[in-house]
């Protein structure tokens, strides 16, 4: 494991704590959670053996990097077990609208086409479904 | 599921939707022995005897979405396939109990995998619940449990604090593991 500043006691993990918390305001945010992107990554036993970890890892850091104000969590199987992982995305006033067969690159264009710009993109498992 | 953190994320689960609001996520790795065991606890719903009986069923699950529940049948599995067992404990309206238990000198026995970011991603997205996880060895012991994280300040809902966590507790497995024995075959 690299160690940039080395956060091995729960000293180390104060201090960076501390620090984050003189840059970013987080009260705006639970007044108001409707103005957020809600995030899902479903998390049972088909979408951890797909790589949900992993996505739901790429979607915390590069949503924060990129700026955008976002809850991200987990959910259990949606029932589109064929189509994991799959991520249920829902836009400050909108539907939730889930993707399938989501990986770091079809994470990359969700953030940049749907999240950011509110477009459709390929993937999309529609609603009437049938689940498996 | 290709490694012991997946077993881990996904039993949880099971505990989360089965209203636990305590999680607590023990391993004991006793090297001396090659014994490894992995424990959930919960004071979920729970379930009577013969609910339980069903669990290592892939057929059985309470879910609609889905007619199948692997989680708990693929955790027989792993670790009966490497010499060891599973064992469940529940009680209706007091919680459930998921014990696995491996042998770590057989060569099917799963590694552990990335507990360390799997262990952060669950205290993170269920920063609501207490979760307390636990690596004890025989002469070591580390502890992350969420309401002692918030105690000392620590928010999970910073995005940045979940890479601070992971490493945080990384770190810490790291200096287990770096202790075991030469012949252990864990990894």
């Amino acid at each position: 494991m690299h160690t940039m500043n080395g956060i091995k006691t729960l000293a180390d993990l104060k201090r960076k704590q501390e620090e984050v918390k003189s840059r970013i305001d987080l009260r705006n945010r639970a007044e108001n959670p409707d103005s957020l992107v809600q995030v899902k990554v479903a998390m049972a036993t088909c979408g951890i053996a797909s790589g949900a970890k992993e996505v739901m890892e790429y979607f915390v850091e590069e949503l924060d990097k990129r700026r955008i104000d976002a809850v991200v969590t987990q959910t259990g199987c949606m029932g589109y077990c064929f189509a994991e992982p799959t991520v249920e995305i829902t836009l400050p006033g909108k539907e939730p609208m889930v993707f399938g067969y989501v990986n770091a690159r079809k994470a990359d264009e969700i953030i940049e086409r749907y999240i950011k710009e509110g477009e459709l993109v390929d993937g999309i498992i529609p609603r009437n479904y049938n689940t498996i | 599921m290709i490694d012991m953190a997946m077993h881990m994320m996904d039993i949880v689960q099971n505990s989360i939707r089965g209203e636990a609001k305590e999680i607590g996520i023990y391993f004991f790795e006793d090297s001396r022995h090659n014994k490894l065991t992995f424990r959930v606890e919960d004071d979920g719903r729970g379930m009577d005897e013969p609910t339980l009986k069903k669990l290592t069923d892939p057929f059985f699950t309470t879910r609609t979405s889905r007619r199948v529940g692997l989680g708990i049948p693929f955790l027989k599995m792993t670790c009966e396939q490497a010499g060891g067992s599973l064992s469940l404990f529940s009680e209706e309206g007091v919680g459930t109990t998921v014990e696995a238990f491996y042998r770590t000198d057989n060569p099917d026995c799963l590694p552990l995998g990335d507990v360390a970011g799997y262990a952060a991603l669950l205290l993170k997205a269920n920063w609501e619940l207490h979760i307390r996880f636990s690596y004890r060895t025989e002469d070591e012991h580390f502890v992350v449990d969420s309401d002692e994280l918030k105690e000392e300040g620590i928010d999970l809902r910073y995005p940045e604090m979940l890479t601070a966590l992971k490493e945080f507790i990384q770190e810490n497995l790291n200096e287990i593991y770096r202790k075991r024995p030469p012949e252990s075959l864990l990894c």
